[in-house]
């Protein structure tokens, strides 16, 4: 019998034809799959390469897209996209020990065309826009991991990746690396400096299965409505934050936490999770659900000061790749970014491809791009949000204080008279121990960060 | 009695059978035990979510590579330079997430 | 021990090609225990460990004989992936044979025979069992349909170069026992998933797959053999048997007699020879006589 695995000549001589592309976009979530679509609907021979065994496989988020970035490349996106439900409620929940003050929004507006956010399962969304490429003419190959650069052009122009399989190298004069939050490509392109723990957090979470009326009922939603908690103060000494997310039959619950700090703690995330779904304000909304997935992903949550440079000779990268996540308190937004960053990464390289310049200055429409759209923009002017954030005072104080000014406000203490509420907010200001200057130097950063 | 309402009580194995994983012949995580003995801090034994690491009592670290979610926590985490090295699961094997 | 697969090995005559049998069926299905209703997901389904096997032992089998592959499923167009796999992996050709829902073994083996005199193959490969959890009765039924030589339940199958179309292996019998299989075309072999590790499709391979063409085929030919069908598949609930008390006024010792069954009568031991359909049946009415069976 002859040795498995063994090869022979034709095998390695991978660098045939059929190996050989305009385009390699490595990673088939929503960046590499917008990246994609784009190139194959200009015309360019592309490779989507997956190292999953579908896309979306490795793939895990809180659970909330914002499909507006796709009107233009995919009109009427929302008759087809595999929504779980449409978000019309949105709310941010302040906890403490035992109390919660939530701020709580609804609007019917967003439960109609075009939509605002919705619920979705990244294995069924990711797996829907790589279709969408695939049937403008990209080339999708799953279960194939790409291990490195091809560096061999002039002047160390990437030409090409390798992968994981027999004969693996797959040339192009254009590699689009969408690999993800580790991004080895970038990092082996030296487009990334040492990584800092301090730039990531990690998400995990929990999808419990509940019927669909009894998750209508429970957040009071429509048919095909859907809620959005975000939660602040349920982490312990951790920094981080939790969330909620109503699907169609089922609910994701779970923490983002702080990897400098998880590390410190000695708290598993699993607990974390458990003491989010125990507090007296979630153990309502998620009792009785069963665990159906278990899941977490690191989320590249340093913003516009972690992300590395974007383009390098031959090659391009996008996405959390590129740490293009937006993680500023109120708005956590990732999948438009990336599809955003992966469509003006596609409209780039086809460009530099149809000039013939894929060196770094004929790539240079990519940050261009970014910077005059609202991927950079948004980024730019938040920059500072996750540090402020992340900060023990927006964590812990600011949570409590609120909570406790709250319930003095509406806490009836006949026979004594109401106190003035400013008289209500100094006590408890003082007794919380936040400084005033601090508070005030807060507010003028949040003002400057947000405003 | 337990109320009706009460969180149904998951095991850490059954939590992590809920989730496919495609096992690959090759670990993608190895761990230099040398310089796991030098640590003080072993931030990877808790904060990996997939608890594949486990400190030993001679100082080492034994680790799994079977159930990993892939995030890359325990690297980045690790204050001691070398000590684990990870990279990405032979292609189509590792974590399938199906319903995240 | 030694059994030739009788008549002996013919000498070495052109095999044609190995025809791998590959099942695509959902490795995570979930079963609701109350009305057994199944659940599965197309993107957990996959072929077995051991249909893998199967797979790399026919790419093994085809380079030693200087022949080729064929793989074969029976499924609705979803199962295809498997059979790219297979592609990408080195087989020659593709056959699906079209079949919306999951058939049952005789039907599945039709099929598969169909398709090796479709394409003139008289080795076939099959893994042992399946994700799906089946009776593990369609290699067996695909030999009966072909009169092919049956070597099922492999632990170990080597192929000669020398002797094209000859297959010999091992399988486990009880006790630690072990028989030692030697098998000429036709055959149908079967494998365990240890026997061998599918080897990683080259990138030109998978590169090629995507777009190769798979024929289509609808299901055609009979089964001679019926397929069993279970009664029942509802959860097995051994009897209970009521044994009244012994009358309480009966002295102790036969009291003791009665609970024990120690001077009862037992029924009268017997030796039949009989065919297999006629031993079933003799072993049924005794078990009935007993009150083992109802």
């Amino acid at each position: 019998m002859s040795a498995p695995g063994s090869l022979t000549a034709s095998d390695n001589a991978a660098s045939s034809d059929a190996a050989r592309f305009d385009a390699v976009v490595v990673g088939a979530g929503p960046a590499g799959s917008a990246a994609a679509l784009v190139l194959a609907r200009r015309g360019h021979r592309v490779c989507l390469l997956e190292r999953g065994p579908y896309p979306g496989s490795k793939n895990m988020y809180g659970g909330v897209v914002y499909p507006r970035i796709l009107d233009e490349l995919l009109p009427g996106w929302w008759e087809e996209a595999p929504v779980q439900r449409w978000v019309t409620r949105r709310a941010t929940m302040m906890l403490t020990a035992d109390q919660a003050l939530t701020v709580d929004f609804r609007s019917e507006a967003w439960g109609q065309p075009p939509y605002n956010g919705a619920t979705a399962l990244r294995p069924d969304f990711d797996a829907w826009l790589a279709a969408k490429a695939v049937d403008a003419g990209a080339l999708l190959v799953t279960s194939t991991t790409a291990t490195g650069l091809l560096r061999d052009g002039p002047g160390g122009t990437v030409g090409g990746v390798t992968t994981d399989r027999p004969g693996g190298d797959l040339r192009a004069r254009v590699v689009v690396a969408c690999d993800g939050v580790n991004s080895f490509l970038a990092k082996e392109a030296g487009l990334y400096g040492k990584p800092d723990p301090a730039n990531y957090t990690l998400g995990a979470k929990e999808v419990l299965a509940l019927p669909a009326a009894t998750i209508e009922d429970r957040f009071a939603l429509g048919p095909g409505q859907g809620a959005d908690f975000e939660i602040i103060g349920c982490t312990g000494d951790i920094a981080g934050g939790g969330f909620l997310y109503t699907n169609r039959d089922s609910l994701a619950v779970g923490v983002v936490l702080h990897l400098p700090a998880l590390a410190a703690a000695g708290v598993r995330p699993e607990q974390l999770i458990a003491g989010l779904k125990a507090h007296p304000a979630v153990a309502p909304l998620v009792a009785g659900g069963e665990l159906v997935e278990y899941s977490a992903h690191l989320i590249p949550e340093g913003g516009y000061d972690m992300m590395p440079t974007l383009t390098g000779p031959g090659m391009l990268v996008a996405g959390d790749a590129a740490a293009m996540c937006l993680a500023a308190g109120i708005w956590l937004e990732g999948v438009n970014f990336a599809i955003g960053s992966g469509m003006a990464a596609g409209e780039s390289a086809a460009e530099a491809l149809e000039r013939g310049d894929v060196s770094e200055g004929g790539l240079s429409g990519y940050e261009r791009r970014l910077r005059d759209g609202f991927v950079l923009q948004d980024h730019r002017r938040l920059r500072h949000a996750p540090h402020l954030l992340l900060s023990d005072r927006v964590q812990r104080r600011y949570p409590q204080l609120a909570c406790d000014i709250v319930e003095d406000l509406f806490t009836v203490t006949n026979p004594e008279p109401k106190p003035g509420i400013g008289r209500l907010v100094r006590r408890r200001v003082a007794s919380s121990g936040v400084r005033l200057r601090h508070l005030a130097a807060d507010s003028w950063r949040a003002l400057r960060t947000f405003g | 009695m337990i109320p009706a309402s009460a969180p149904v009580p998951v095991s850490f194995e059954d939590r992590m059978a809920t989730v496919d994983f495609r096992v690959a012949a090759d670990a993608h995580i190895t761990v230099d035990g040398d310089a796991c003995r030098g640590c003080s801090t072993r931030a990877c034994v808790t904060a990996c979510p997939a608890n594949l690491f486990v400190p030993m009592a001679d100082g080492g670290i034994l680790f799994n590579y079977e159930q990993c979610f892939e995030c890359g926590t325990c690297y980045l985490v690790c204050d001691t330079a070398g000590a684990i090295t990870w990279r990405y699961p032979e292609g189509g094997h590792g974590v399938a997430f199906r319903r995240s | 021990m030694t059994v030739p697969a009788a008549p002996g090995p013919a000498p070495a005559a052109a095999p044609g090609p190995v025809l791998a049998c590959r099942q695509w069926a959902d490795r995570r299905a979930d079963v609701d225990p109350l009305t057994g209703t199944v659940t599965s997901d197309p993107r957990s389904a996959a072929a077995s460990p051991a249909d893998d096997a199967a797979l790399e032992c026919a790419l093994r089998m085809a380079t030693a004989w200087g022949t080729h592959v064929v793989a074969v499923t029976v499924g609705p167009p979803g199962s295809e992936a498997v059979l790219r796999e297979a592609l990408a992996a080195g087989a020659e050709r593709a056959v699906r044979v079209d079949a919306p829902e999951p058939g049952d073994a005789a039907s599945v083996a039709a099929a598969i025979a169909g398709v090796a005199g479709m394409v003139g193959a008289r080795a076939v490969l099959c893994g042992d069992m399946g994700w799906g959890r089946g009776s593990g009765a369609v290699p067996a039924l695909v030999a009966a349909v072909l009169d092919a030589r049956q070597a099922l339940g492999l632990v170990d199958l080597a192929t000669d170069p020398e002797q094209p179309g000859v297959v010999t292996g091992w399988r486990r019998l009880d006790g630690g026992r072990r028989q030692h299989l030697r098998a000429a075309a036709p055959f149908v072999a079967s494998v365990e998933g240890g026997v061998a590790l599918l080897r990683r499709a080259p990138l030109a391979g998978v590169l090629g797959a995507g777009q190769a063409t798979i024929e289509v085929v609808a299901p055609a030919g009979t089964c001679p053999v019926p397929s069993w069908t279970p009664s029942s598949t509802g959860p097995g609930r051994p009897r209970t048997h009521v044994v009244d008390g012994p009358d309480p006024d009966d002295p102790v010792r036969r009291r003791v007699e009665l609970l024990t069954g120690l001077t009862a009568e037992r029924p009268a031991r017997r030796v039949v020879r009989a065919e297999p359909v006629d031993a079933a049946h003799q072993l049924i009415a005794a078990l009935a006589d007993w009150g083992e069976w109802s």
